[in-house]
């Protein structure tokens, strides 16, 4: 693909998928381009960024404000009865391998053996990306108010550093702390962080050295894993 | 770079969308509610556009703001394109919910969001420069070459829908198509 003609057969097709014009043979040969070619991806990226201003100059119409309530409860019931810690951590047991639930339980009690000043609660949870290229067991100490976090499986990319967050339930996330380098953290949670009560939820994320610029991830989300019944020591 | 004082508010606007779309990726719902709001309006716009009924519309926005808090941890910030990764989900939505209704259609399946790292932020830039232009090239199109690029965009016509509407045969209509994107694109890039 290096002739003038090419490029410009590449970059119409690339035109086409965005605006979903195509059917058929051509429709799988884009297809298989989005999975093959990131020239292509590229193309129909631009395309996309350039075409959204079809839609920019159309003049906003309100919904009807039922319609966000509706969305609201089907995403986050309120009244959904919270689920239990096992129920959550199901899920993970099924595919981990005996040794990081070996790797949880030693994590706990070393932590817990150190804070032997009246023990608080100790929680922990396994945040875990979809593709399960990233894994991260964390124990939250109640009694120090801090979070233990070690990597199970991948890294942030060359150049990056991991950066660890949470929020309580229905507020707004912040950060916890940078994770520059090695295989384990010990951060301090923040005053808001340790005084939430019921469902506790942290998140890793790769960030640039020093840090997201903002006060909200910027880069990939590795995943969530939400911690029920967090109470305050 | 120097930025007058529109794209410095159009900046201002979408850092605050990109920072909202990062927290959803950690499961905050009081962001999920800001984002809503911010952008709900201009999404409704898009789906009502498509699917021409409010309640079908309604339902398409819903199911575009569930895709986007179960995908935010997908979105790369970049600077200049969260509205333009929100809309992109909002007319897909749209258009797979139009195309739902007519049983013969067979359009196979869509890669429904890019994938990530596609652009870097010059890239970006320049599409985002280029995308500011495409009203004023738009203008310059011919009438059919226009009615033909918003009625694939914004009405979810395929090419054989636009062939028929047009009275052409298909491949003259890609023919077309074609011709109005390319001028499209030589304008923009002006």
């Amino acid at each position: 693909m290096s002739s003038e003609t090419d490029r410009e057969e590449m970059d119409m097709l690339a035109a086409e998928y965005a605006l979903r014009l195509l059917e058929g043979e051509d429709l799988a040969r884009a297809n298989a381009l989005m999975n093959s070619d990131q020239d292509f991806v590229r193309a129909v990226e631009g395309w996309t960024m350039r075409l959204t201003s079809l839609a920019e100059d159309l003049a906003p119409v309100d919904p009807a404000p039922s319609v966000k309530r509706a969305l609201m409860r089907r995403m986050f019931p309120a009244m959904q009865p919270t689920k239990s810690f096992w129920d959550r951590v199901g899920p993970w047991l099924g595919v981990a391998t005996a040794a990081s639930v070996a790797l949880a339980a030693a994590l706990a009690w070393q932590v817990f053996s150190v804070s032997v000043r009246s023990p608080g609660p100790l929680y922990t949870a396994e945040i875990a990306s979809d593709t399960n290229d990233f894994r991260v067991v964390a124990v939250v100490d109640k009694t120090a108010n801090e979070v233990f976090l070690t990597r199970t499986a991948g890294a942030a990319p060359e150049g990056r550093i991991l950066q660890v967050w949470a929020h309580g339930e229905g507020a707004p996330a912040q950060s916890v702390g940078l994770w520059p380098e090695g295989a384990s953290v010990r951060l301090v949670l923040p005053p808001e962080i340790a005084a939430v009560e019921g469902t506790l939820t942290l998140g890793v994320s790769e960030e640039p050295p020093g840090g997201s610029p903002t006060d909200a991830p910027t880069g990939r989300v590795f995943g969530t894993a939400d911690i029920p019944n967090v109470s305050v020591n | 770079m120097l930025f007058n004082h529109e794209e410095r508010r159009i900046i201002l606007e979408n850092n605050e969308i990109e920072t909202l779309i990062g927290r959803l990726a950690l499961g905050d719902t009081a962001a999920f509610g800001r984002l809503y709001d911010l952008t709900s309006g201009k999404l409704f716009a898009v789906c009502l556009r498509v699917l021409g009924q409010r309640a079908s519309a309604e339902d398409a926005m819903q199911d575009s703001f569930v895709k986007i808090w179960k995908n935010a941890d997908r979105y790369r910030v970049n600077g200049y394109s969260p509205m333009s990764w929100l809309i992109t989900i909002a007319r897909n939505t749209a258009i797979d919910r139009l195309r739902a209704t007519r049983p013969e259609t067979d359009l196979g399946r869509y890669v429904e969001f890019l994938p990530a790292a596609g652009l870097n932020p010059e890239q970006s830039a320049v599409a985002a420069s280029e995308a500011a232009r495409l009203a004023d090239c738009f203008a310059e199109l011919e009438e059919d070459s226009r009615a033909a690029i918003t009625g694939a965009y914004l009405q979810g016509d395929s090419y054989k829908d636009l062939s028929a509407r047009f009275g052409v045969p298909l491949n003259t209509m890609r023919t077309w198509l074609r011709r109005g994107l390319m001028s499209l694109r030589e304008c923009m890039s002006r």
